[in-house]
């Protein structure tokens, strides 16, 4: 025994020990988002169960099945159940059920017993809405311009909205969004001029006639827009649901229509991708409940690379200063342990100093100084991208500045010398030498700054996140790039979607696959910026001495 | 028991007359440096005492002692990498064309320029051979293409590399042999045209072939430059050298030229040193 304590395996095994239960919960904890996150996409069965319950009553539920659970027999006591006393258990399931408008909650929990029997009729439609969440149940009849027709049409007649609905889109957002922008300005610009006295006749008949016009255009597109809503109206489906009610359904609020038994599991692939891709591209519907997470993810990227922008630049200038020019005496100690200890503080303290010091102090100063036609409503001087941005270079400045330090001390001294004794002056070396070959090591600062700042939820909260921005901060109105916009947060939307949702059942595996996503997108922005130490790294490799 | 070779007969009848220059007594236009009454130290500890000696142009000057004899710290006393040693306090004067290095309006940067130097490691940078060489004239401002295509390949040539790395100019430094290295460092150093050349155990990091290259190269560097080489093997000392100074503790124990303070030395410390006693 202790011959096998000296020669050293217990601690061999109690290191593999270490790394394999890392490797474990890493794995386990990807696992388990992905599969609940991923089967979230994939279009499920859908059932039809006729149901006795305790007192005969009969009904039809027609749903999917969403979970099952094991509940003990004496929880159920009250419900005077007929069962066999050996049994312990009794086995339930939680069916989306759907139909919000008939009633108000589209889940319930069906006990296996009342279940006389379960089926998979082929007819079974679901229809995903733009509002009130999916509908299940039979299609009753197609009603085209008022005429029933036959099934068939339908896919045709989809399609025919569905190029609708994408003018719709085009026009609300982008024609419609732009005139409203530019009018805005406009008014905005009046408003200078009269706080400024500067509102001359001329100046006063100048924005008038430009108003008007952008009010013409306005009125236009909002006829054609008017046009289309019709067009897209015209039609409706009658949807007979579970309990035989006959529900019409209009064309306009129609996402899609699938027959999920009818599928194979090659359709189903197919249609599992297209979900994946609608949940990337689209924005959410249904307070974040359904629809896709598109202005989150691009929230997300931008904020963290305009944290990268920022960061870099004074984290390795702030290096630099400490480890090149600083003097090696006592100050510099208590400075490099200050910017030690900075990374130590809590991310919800560098939020509430963002709001106080960047949104209220900074903001409301550069309000009053160019946005003055604007307040009492602030530009600036409210939590925005810009300042989260801000925030998150503070919070990320010191990891920075102590891997750009230790990448600094690394180099020897010969190439220091080398340059110098060529004439350089140390800001050349600098310049030429030193920075080159430590540049993997600010690649590494960078690298662990942008996988701090991407997870981070709490600080943003304060300073700029929201839980729906209706508009992008980068869009085609000048200046494109809109800094004082809030914008939405792939870790924010999980929080809110997750605990703050109205309808936590449907919510819960979004949860999951907005989590998947949020690793997947920090796993990416890392890959790229480890790719790009590593070809770093590998030209300017140093001599092995 | 130590070999010395007789000085190349090849450089000229002027050079081995000049060989047996009276140090005590040079004209100005003969010196290239003049150290006088240079005494150094590291916080409270003296380094170097009251050295006083004359470096005469266009020829090899060897510095030779045992270890921590404060030879390195002379050479690197010249271009004023002492500076970069916290706590490093320099008294007395190194003239170079009759300006002291010490004064305190000298552009450093400009007196290196002048004064080049080689490690005793090779130390190229992590760029490629081409840009090792340009580094010093980019420094400088020199950005035209064919002035430093001439400059590297004049260098390169000087430096006895051109034939080994013509085809590879493009490529990392970082490829080449030790020997390669080191003399790439020399041909960097050569490249910024200096007057001096300060070289601190050129080979001491070197396989015998390589230093043997260096060795010949020194010989010929001398023709353009001024060469003064620390080296702690006596035989490299008398075989590239026209002139000698032995220190020891600090102190500069004797001086002349390298025939002499081989064959006849005037001390007893050097003497004992040259001889093997100790050291």
């Amino acid at each position: 025994m202790n011959k096998w304590f000296k020669s050293g395996s217990p601690w061999i095994w109690l290191s593999a020990g270490g790394v394999s239960i890392s490797l474990i919960s890493v794995l386990g904890l990807l696992w388990l988002i992905a599969s609940r996150g991923l089967s979230y996409f994939w279009p499920s069965d859908l059932y039809q169960f006729d149901i006795t319950d305790q007192n005969g009553a009969k009904s039809v539920v027609i749903g999917e099945i969403y979970d099952r659970e094991e509940i003990p027999v004496s929880q159920l006591a009250h419900l005077n159940l007929q069962l066999d006393p050996n049994q312990e258990v009794l086995e339930r399931l939680l069916i989306k059920t759907g139909n919000r408008e008939l009633v108000s909650l589209d889940f319930r929990w069906l006990l296996s017993n009342y279940i006389t029997k379960t089926e998979k009729p082929k007819e079974i439609a679901v229809v995903e809405r733009r509002t009130h969440g999916n509908f299940y149940g039979y299609i009753d009849s197609v009603v085209l311009d008022g005429k029933t027709v036959d099934q068939s049409e339908l896919p045709k007649l989809l399609e025919r909205v569905d190029a609708f609905q994408e003018q719709i889109d085009e026009l609300q957002k982008s024609d419609i969004g732009a005139i409203n922008y530019k009018l805005e300005r406009l008014r905005l610009q009046k408003r200078k001029y009269q706080l400024d006295n500067e509102l001359t006749p001329a100046r006063q008949a100048e924005i008038d006639s430009e108003t008007e016009i952008l009010k013409q255009d306005y009125e236009k597109l909002e006829a054609e827009l008017m046009g289309y809503r019709e067009k897209v109206a015209r039609d409706h489906i009658v949807m007979r649901a579970m309990d035989g009610q006959l529900v019409t359904v209009n064309f306009e609020h129609i996402l899609k229509v699938t027959f999920n038994n009818q599928l194979n599991v090659f359709q189903k692939t197919g249609m599992f991708f297209s979900q994946i891709w609608g949940f990337l591209v689209e924005d959410p519907r249904e307070a974040n409940t359904e629809g896709g997470v598109f202005p989150a993810i691009f929230g997300t990227v931008l904020m963290v690379l305009l944290m990268t922008i920022i960061v870099s630049p004074f984290g390795v200038i702030a290096a630099i200063y400490l480890h090149e020019y600083a003097g090696k005496n006592a100050l510099t100690k208590i400075l490099r342990i200050a910017v030690i200890n900075l990374a130590g503080v809590p991310s919800i303290v560098y939020g509430v100093f963002g709001l106080g010091f960047f949104v209220y102090m900074v903001g409301g100063s550069l309000d009053q100084l160019f946005y003055s036609e604007n307040l009492p409503s602030p530009t600036f001087g409210t939590p925005g991208v810009l300042w989260s941005a801000l925030t998150l270079a503070i919070l990320t400045l010191p990891v920075v500045i102590v891997s750009t330090e230790e990448g600094l001390s690394r180099i020897p001294s010969a190439m220091r010398h080398g340059s110098l004794a060529l004439g350089a002056t140390k800001a050349e070396t600098l310049w030429r030498i030193i920075l080159p070959i430590a540049s993997p090591a600010i690649m590494t600062g960078i690298i662990l700054a942008i996988a701090r700042a991407a997870g981070e939820v709490a600080p943003l909260m304060l300073v700029g996140v929201v839980k729906m921005a209706p508009n992008l901060p980068l869009d085609g109105n000048f200046p494109f790039l809109h800094l004082d916009r809030k914008f939405m947060h792939l870790g924010f939307h999980i929080y809110d979607v997750g605990f703050q949702s109205p309808n936590v059942e449907a919510a819960r595996p979004l949860v999951f696959a907005t989590a998947l996503l949020l690793v997947t997108i920090i796993v990416a922005l890392n890959m790229t910026a480890v790719s790009i130490r590593n070809k770093l790294r590998e030209r300017y490799k140093m001599l092995e001495h | 028991m130590i070999s010395i070779t007789p000085k190349a007969q090849a450089t000229g009848s002027e050079t081995s007359f000049e060989s047996k220059l009276d140090l005590t007594n040079l004209t100005p236009e003969q010196v290239a440096l003049d150290i006088n009454k240079l005494n150094l130290f590291y916080g409270k500890k003296q380094a170097l005492n009251n050295i006083s000696m004359s470096i005469p142009k266009g020829q090899v000057t060897a510095f030779i002692g045992p270890s921590g004899c404060g030879k390195s710290t002379l050479l690197r006393c010249i271009n004023r990498m002492n500076d970069l040693v916290d706590d490093c306090h320099i008294s007395g004067e190194i003239n170079l064309h009759g300006n002291n290095i010490y004064n305190k309006h000298v552009d450093v940067a400009e007196l290196r320029r002048k004064v080049g130097m080689v490690f005793q490691r090779p130390n190229p940078f992590p760029k490629t051979i081409y840009e090792n060489v340009v580094y010093g004239l980019r420094i400088m401002g020199e950005n035209n293409r064919r002035n430093l295509d001439e400059a590297v390949e004049k260098s390169l040539r000087s430096a006895a590399l051109w034939n080994e790395v013509k085809d590879r100019l493009h490529e990392s430094a970082l490829g080449l042999s030790g020997g390669q290295q080191q003399r790439l460092v020399i041909a960097r150093a050569i490249a910024i045209q200096p007057e001096v050349l300060l070289l601190d155990e050129p080979t001491s990091a070197l396989d015998p072939i390589s230093t043997l290259t260096i060795e010949e190269l020194i010989n010929d560097l001398k023709e353009q430059f001024t060469v003064v080489i620390v080296t702690h093997n006596m035989q490299q000392a008398a075989r590239v050298s026209d002139q000698t100074a032995f220190m020891y503790m600090g102190d500069l124990i004797e001086y002349s030229d390298t025939n002499t303070l081989f064959t006849t030395p005037q001390k007893k410390k050097t003497e004992d040193y040259i001889t093997g006693r100790y050291g």
